[in-house]
């Protein structure tokens, strides 16, 4: 350390030059938006015009004055907890219903066959999905009638009553390859030993589950949980393909809801606020989790 | 694995026999289940086959099972209109890869070899996005390509993709080059090699494989874009592949067929890239998770 800093920088000048591009970009691209986002969200801001300072209206509007923003919430929340009962809970059964498998080739074909939702690109299953729901030709009303159930029919993405579940419930059965790969993954990297010494001390099936395997990946349901929370709150495609928030703002979703007020009704600062109180959610969630899930190590 | 803990519970004299019957037991309504499961995956897919099939008046006699003469021009009609979208998707999502894996792969060497004064401080600047979502970013985007003047070009959707892609493969490739021997480095910088050289010849060939599954990652994530391209791209013509089916299907709705094959027509540039790939893919969307 008798180099003097100036020193230091000089010799290492290579290191910088190296990082210049990717900063450059980041400030651009990813630094700037988001500042600007958080500033723009304390004005009364259309496009082209120079907006008002307005403080925290846009935010007091939203949560006092906008019932479609207080629905959008409660949608965002339905959809949040049904994504991690099947990101979660159901992929955890399908991992370890894979990982029990003795047979080896037929454990190599269900994982490899895992990749699949993965590789069909995920527009191509949403609009699939809506064709299924469609109310004169689509599959599923046909398959209701066919067995009599005239009744249950419905048109599933134009009742308001119904359409959000429509949405909640599309690619059935629900199975994320990602996620069952992610636990598969640590489910195997659980070292051979452990489960030998389980095993000697009696605990099989179930019991090894819940007190060796499950313990041992809660690296892995953090991610996922953490993973899929941010998913949740932000995502909005499926609503956008598939209903455009309607049939009367009844699946609305606060992504869904900013993309209306910024890119069809120009009100680009109330927007911005939306997106704003969607990185504070997913801010306290994730750090809630970090903090109070604690992962096992061996 | 399993399959060693009995023996040891053998050696043991535990209920090992019992216990393999219990094991086969296990596999004889595992592997049903687990098969009912993938037969209802691909369920929607099949039925996308079955319709890509048909003219409308077919579909209207027998809408969801097989009939003949199978109607190829559907195929034929499809291509046309989805060849455009999928030369702008290998046009931007490439340009994307490109340049994510250049600078992330600069950076993360530096990041990982080179102890420049601030790196820390630096490398949490770069972390720190990955806790900005893309909905605080979004409006904000939109507004600053229009005040580059850059929409209704491709390059409205290769810069912000460059930008936010490099982030995971800064993540990934530095892990991999602190995990490379340091006395490496060092006896090349004795032997008088520049920084730049040794990234471009010592470091850069060694980290194929994890280009690549940094590669895969960031093609998954640019290729299934379906609202951005939207917003800033407003002519249909320039459109990548995701916002070009859902546009297709928009369009031609009513016919079914015409629909489901430019669907699965869609489908199989993914497909392709995975059959080549397939150690990577799997390797890149399990890769992180393992160490977390």
């Amino acid at each position: 350390m008798n180099k003097t800093l100036w020193e230091r920088i000089w010799e290492t000048r290579t290191g910088y030059l190296m990082v210049v591009p990717t900063l450059a970009f980041l400030l651009i691209f990813q630094y700037y938006p988001a500042v600007s986002g958080l500033y723009r969200s304390l004005f009364d801001w259309n496009a082209g015009l120079v907006g008002n300072f307005i403080g925290f209206s846009n935010f007091v509007e939203l949560f006092t004055d906008d019932d479609v923003f207080i629905r959008s919430l409660k949608n965002m929340a339905l959809l949040t907890i049904w994504y991690l009962i099947a990101f979660v809970g159901l992929s955890t059964g399908v991992a370890v219903l894979i990982h029990r498998i003795r047979n080896e080739r037929s454990k190599y074909l269900f994982r490899l066959f895992m990749i699949l939702p993965v590789i069909i690109p995920a527009v191509v299953l949403i609009l699939l999905w809506k064709f299924i729901y469609d109310s004169t030709i689509g599959p599923l009303n046909t398959i209701l009638i066919g067995v009599g159930l005239q009744d249950w029919t419905h048109a599933w993405l134009a009742e308001p009553k119904i359409a959000i579940y429509a949405v909640m419930f599309r690619n059935f059965p629900w199975i994320d390859g990602i996620s069952v790969l992610i636990l598969l993954a640590g489910l195997q990297a659980i070292p051979v030993e452990i489960i030998e010494s389980g095993l000697l001390d009696g605990a099989s099936g179930w019991r090894r589950l819940r007190y060796i395997e499950l313990p041992l990946i809660t690296g892995q349901i953090k991610l996922l949980l953490v993973l899929t929370i941010m998913w949740g709150v932000q995502e909005y495609t499926a609503v956008w393909a598939m209903t455009q928030g309607g049939p009367i703002d009844s699946t609305q979703v606060p992504g869904m809801w900013m993309y209306f007020n910024a890119f069809r009704i120009s009100r680009m600062g109330y927007a911005s606020a939306i997106g704003v109180v969607m990185f504070l959610i997913t801010l306290v969630a994730t750090i809630l989790n970090m903090r109070y899930i604690r992962s096992q190590e061996y | 694995m399993e399959r060693r803990g009995e023996s040891i519970a053998a050696i043991a004299g535990g209920p090992a026999h019992s216990q393999r019957r219990g094991l086969h037991r296990g596999d004889s309504w595992r592997i049903p289940a687990l098969a009912i499961l993938c037969v209802l995956m691909i369920a929607p897919l099949i039925m996308a086959i079955i319709i890509s099939f048909k003219s409308p008046s077919q579909f209207t006699r027998v809408p969801f099972l097989p009939t003949w003469p199978m109607r190829w021009e559907n195929y034929e009609f499809a291509v046309q209109i989805i060849s455009q979208f999928l030369l702008n998707s290998v046009i931007t999502s490439g340009a994307t890869v490109i340049g994510v894996l250049l600078l992330s792969s600069l950076a993360a060497y530096s990041f990982a070899q080179i102890p420049f004064p601030g790196r820390t401080i630096v490398f949490y600047a770069v972390l720190a996005l990955m806790m900005v979502p893309a909905s605080l970013t979004l409006v904000p985007s939109f507004v600053l390509i229009r005040d580059l003047r850059l929409i209704n070009t491709h390059w409205s959707l290769i810069l912000p993709w460059i930008a936010g892609g490099q982030i995971i493969g800064i993540l990934i490739l530095r892990a991999f080059f602190e995990s490379l021997p340091g006395e490496m480095f060092d006896a090349c910088r004795i032997d008088g090699a520049t920084d730049w050289q040794i990234y471009w010849h010592v470091a850069l060939p060694l980290t194929r494989s994890m280009l690549g599954v940094v590669a895969v990652l960031n093609i998954l994530g640019t290729w299934n874009n379906l609202i951005w391209p939207t917003l800033t791209l407003p002519e249909r013509k320039m459109w990548p592949l995701t916002p070009g089916l859902y546009s297709y299907m928009e369009q031609y709705y009513t016919s079914y067929g015409r629909v489901m094959a430019g669907l699965l027509l869609g489908s199989i540039p993914l497909v392709i890239l995975f059959v080549f790939t397939s150690r990577l893919f799997v390797e890149g969307l399990t890769s992180g998770a393992i160490k977390t």
